[in-house]
């Protein structure tokens, strides 16, 4: 027997958070999944549970002239229909499950749930998005390249939660995210890729990659990326080969029900490079 | 009278859109226990003890040793039993149920059962024959000995996974020793009489009805006798109703599937480019049981020249029997796989001669009064040059494939033609099936349609009700056909083949016709009992004769597009133009032209199910990817009327040919749009990614 707990407000939640050791529940899509049970039973908790979907403190959208700040139980849907959010993250959600699915997803749920096939991590990785963490001791902020430490791995304390995720205000010259799931619509990635990058005067100022599903977390090398700053496009193209080369040993799918190793390698860096050709 | 193809709203609509339809998980009974079953966790051993936890009060176990009859599922090959005693099979192989009050404590009891054994290897290549069948036309050999050119390719398929809305599931009461079953099935009195064998009991003692039911496609024709049987003999035990539902998970793992095959084919072709001869050799992997397997292959091997005729045949088939789960009836049986090798070969013979492949497939259509591939006869007319002809027409066909072959093209265009044998394969009908109807005038003027046919879908519920009130001249809200119910309704046979209409309602139209001449009576019974058509001969044991009372025909056409990034393939358009005889409900045969041909081209592309050591790696809907509305083309399909003597009103099958040529149209327009050759489906990204790479 599981006791869930459903609090209104984010004191109420935080001080729950430190006082019982709690499964944080969002908006549910996977979690419920993974704990699926016969039907007719009750879902199958391990422990006891923290609904926070109901939490007005973590919900909502705002901005400033520098930040974007999204509540972490925003609904996907509704990050969707915002007029602040970035078009890269909107080409991104529109691509994620099924309408259904998405009134209930969080991106909060998607970050914390830390699979490797999140798909609002790619773009999240990309735009160097940061999450405000809250607990009874006070707020952090953490880079999400940070905070995911693994598979399903995440350095989040017992007592806290995420609250926000922030990003940059950043217009991209081009930015696009590509989704290679096994059909049209509402199913798991097999890979996914991003590309971004900003041209002033027939310069480079800005370029950045990022590949999902095909390593424990989102592959993003700023290193390489700013081997390019400063060159101009047709300076990118013919180095397409390099930058191509340059991302093979960091791609490092498995084999799995979904897809396999080799179909998942080579298809990210055909991504890569047909951004790149096609700029 | 209106033409009877005129639509009308289906009888089920209603009480499915507003949620009031009962399926089986709806029932509810007071003091209803809860059956769950212990499985192998092992594919290939023997069982060397059984050791249970202690069950509380309440809570009981059902096993091999309480069977009160014969420890076997009456199919048709019965090597399947209700609970191994010593011997399990394949990884999930049911061994024992866990009966109780509390789900949950059900669940719990169920982990805690141990089971010791002593494990077997298991055997998952296709080695070991269990049948084989061989036949001939003309002599298959001779003229590869004088062929101009011979030329062979080998062809796969993978499993498929019928999807069913609903999960198999059960609910079962006793009154007495009178065991009731209430079930999602295809074939009640298959269900009933595997029960009667498995109770050693007598037909009065089972009772089989069914509810509302959420798609079977095959999966609920022999499945179910498994179930069903295990939980007569827990109610027989227990005596106290009991709920037996599959959950998605357990429903994949270990209800039968689609046979995956290896397909072999060899073609003697004369210096006119003309095929003298097909030989081929057809496996099948049988899973554990052979079960329906036997029927599978030779419905695949009567198939196996496709919509032409080749006077000379070597054709072979092996069901392999292997440890993994058992595979079995899904629409078209056999024929999905068959169509897919046949319609690709005689594509790629084509294109290896560097002739039109579709002057060199016209060249060998099957005409009326050809014989079939078992020496049978195309009795009745073919209409195939003009469906053909519009197919083409209304897809631009000549145009597309011209413009798709430029090098540079990523889209392609494929087309498949075919035909599908309505009703059982041979003698079935007359030797083994034997149906019965029923229709009973009340003296209000109701008529009772009194047969087992079940409505899984396919409209039976409305169009059986059409074809009697157009007959009878009544309204059809006079007309009832109530669910299946085996106290109430004579054995019609089982709800498969693509024989119900034509089959079943042949004989309800019979039936109504004989109640129309006495229709002055009060109250009274029509009974009709189906009679082979006399021309119907076939030979079981040589496959020689007409393997099928009529055939309905098809073209599909696919247009597709290619990623060339991600090798990714859309699905465009489809234009299908089939000849069902005589449409009992224009919208109903629409419906299952556009489910059946989304089936059939996903299969050949999108749905994929692999095993690994017995282990099947798609076990969800989450890794079995069937096609959402947005994976599926825009459909245009054209019916043409060509009516068929026996059927009522003119009607042959439809529910299967819907499927059968969805595969090899798909794969072709993907081959053209990847310029490679396609000999294995589904063809998905990875695949064509490796055709690609390997130029």
């Amino acid at each position: 027997m599981v006791n869930g707990y459903l609090p209104t407000t984010l004191k109420e939640a935080l001080e729950l958070l430190n006082e019982h050791n709690l499964r944080i529940v969002a908006g549910g899509t996977d979690m419920l999944v993974q704990h699926h049970n016969l039907k007719t039973l009750p879902i199958d908790f391990k422990q006891d549970v923290l609904y926070i979907a109901n939490i007005p403190e973590l919900q909502g959208i705002t901005e400033d002239d520098e930040y974007i700040r999204i509540g972490a139980c925003e609904p996907l849907e509704s990050i969707l229909e915002h007029p602040a959010t970035p078009k890269l993250l909107k080409d991104t959600i529109i691509e994620m499950a099924s309408p259904a699915i998405r009134h209930s997803g969080t991106l909060g749920g998607n970050i914390g749930n830390a699979s490797p096939a999140g798909d609002s991590l790619v773009p999240l990785y990309l735009m160097n998005a940061a999450l405000e963490i809250q607990s009874i001791e006070g707020t952090r902020t953490v880079d999400i390249k940070e905070f995911i430490t693994g598979v399903r791995k995440i350095a989040l304390k017992p007592n806290e939660l995420i609250t926000k995720i922030i990003l940059d205000k950043v217009e991209f010259t081009k930015a696009i995210f590509k989704k290679v799931g096994p059909r049209r619509s509402d199913a798991i990635s097999k890979l996914s890729f991003a590309g971004a990058i900003t041209i002033q005067d027939n310069k480079i100022t800005d370029l950045r990659f990022a590949f999902g599903s095909v390593n424990i977390t989102v592959v993003r090398h700023p290193e390489i990326e700013c081997n390019y700053i400063t060159k101009t496009v047709e300076e990118l193209k013919q180095s397409v080969d390099d930058i191509v080369g340059a991302y093979q040993n960091f791609i490092r799918p498995i084999d799995d029900q979904r897809s396999n190793k080799a179909y998942r390698k080579q298809v990210s860096l055909n991504l890569l490079r047909d951004f790149i050709v096609t700029l | 009278m209106s033409d009877i193809s005129k639509s009308i709203r289906k009888t089920d609509a209603a009480e499915k859109i507003s949620g009031q339809a009962k399926y089986v998980a709806d029932l509810k009974f007071d003091h209803i226990l809860h059956a769950l079953t212990v499985r192998s966790r092992i594919p290939s051993g023997i069982i060397k003890n059984i050791i249970l936890p202690d069950l509380p009060n309440g809570y009981y176990s059902v096993d091999a040793s309480d069977v009160p009859g014969k420890n076997v599922v009456k199919i048709i090959l019965e090597d399947q039993p209700i609970f191994p005693k010593t011997e399990v099979t394949y990884l999930h192989e049911p061994i024992l149920l866990i009966v109780g009050p509390d789900k949950a404590k059900v669940k719990e009891l169920v982990n805690q059962v141990q089971i010791e054994y002593e494990e077997t290897t298991p055997v998952f290549e296709w080695v070991d024959s269990v049948i084989h069948y061989h036949f001939e036309k003309g002599d298959g050999s001779k003229p590869f000995t004088k062929a101009n050119r011979i030329i062979q390719y080998d062809y796969e398929t993978g499993y498929q996974e019928q999807a069913y809305i609903e999960p198999q599931g059960f609910v079962g009461y006793t009154e007495d020793e009178k065991v009731t079953l209430v079930g999602s099935i295809q074939c009640p009195y298959y269900v009933k009489n595997a029960v009667i064998q498995a109770l050693g009991t007598t037909e009065d003692q089972v009772r089989v009805i069914q509810p509302s039911i959420g798609g079977a496609f095959g999966g609920k024709e022999e499945f179910p006798s498994l179930m069903a049987c295990q939980l007569a003999v827990a109610l027989r035990k227990i005596k106290q109703p009991i709920s037996m539902m599959y959950d998605r998970e357990e429903d994949m793992l270990v209800t039968t599937k689609r046979h995956p095959a290896k397909i072999h084919f060899e073609a003697a072709l004369d210096e006119s480019n003309h095929i003298q001869s097909i030989r081929t050799n057809v496996g099948i992997d049988g899973g554990a049981n052979t079960g329906l397997s036997g029927v599978v292959l030779s419905r695949a091997l009567i198939a196996c020249t496709g919509a032409y005729t080749i006077d000379h045949l070597d054709v072979s088939g092996d069901v392999f029997r292997t440890n993994t789960v058992p595979n079995g009836a899904f629409r078209g049986f056999g024929a999905p796989q068959m169509y897919f090798a046949i319609e690709m070969f005689m594509e790629h013979i084509a294109l290896d001669l560097g002739v039109d492949p579709v002057t060199f497939r016209h060249n060998h259509l099957a005409k009326q009064g050809d014989h079939t591939s078992t020496n049978g006869t195309f009795r009745d007319p073919i209409i195939m040059d003009e469906m053909i002809e519009k197919a083409m027409e209304i897809s631009d066909f000549k145009a597309k494939r011209k413009l798709y072959d430029d090098p540079k093209s990523n889209r392609g265009i494929g087309m498949s033609w075919f035909f599908h044998g309505c009703g059982f394969t041979g003698s079935g009908e007359a030797n083994i099936i034997k149906a019965k109807v029923r229709l009973h005038k009340e003296k209000d003027g109701t008529v009772q349609i009194l047969v087992a046919a079940v409505d899984m879908g396919q409209g039976i519920r409305t169009t059986l009700r059409k074809v009697v009130s157009q007959i009878l001249e009544i309204p059809i809200q006079q007309v009832v056909f109530d669910f299946p119910d085996t106290d109430k309704v004579p054995d019609s046979g089982p709800t498969v083949a693509s024989r119900t209409m034509m089959i079943v309602g042949g004989l309800v139209a019979r039936a109504a016709k004989t109640m129309k001449e006495r229709w002055q009576e009060t109250s009274f019974t029509v009974e009709k009992q189906y009679e082979q058509p006399s021309y119907i001969k076939f030979d079981e044991e040589t496959f020689q004769g007409d393997a099928y009372p009529a055939y309905s025909w098809g073209i599909n056409i696919l247009e597709v597009e290619v990623d060339p990034v991600t090798y990714q393939v859309s699905v465009l358009h489809a234009w299908s133009v089939y000849d069902v005889g005589k449409a009992i409900d224009e919208r109903i045969v629409l419906g299952q032209a556009d489910g059946g041909l989304a089936q059939g081209v996903a299969y050949g592309y999108l749905e994929v199910m692999r095993h690994e050591s017995g282990v099947l790696k798609q076990k969800n809907m989450t890794d079995y990817i069937i096609p959402t509305a947005m994976d599926a083309p825009t459909m245009e399909t054209v019916l043409y009327e060509n009516p068929y003597a026996y059927g009522p009103y003119g009607a042959k099958g439809v529910g299967e040919l819907t499927l059968v040529g969805g595969a090899p149209a798909v794969a072709q327009a993907i081959e053209q749009a990847v310029k490679q050759r396609i000999t294995k489906i589904p063809a998905t990204p990875e695949y064509l990614m490796e055709l690609v790479n390997n130029g």
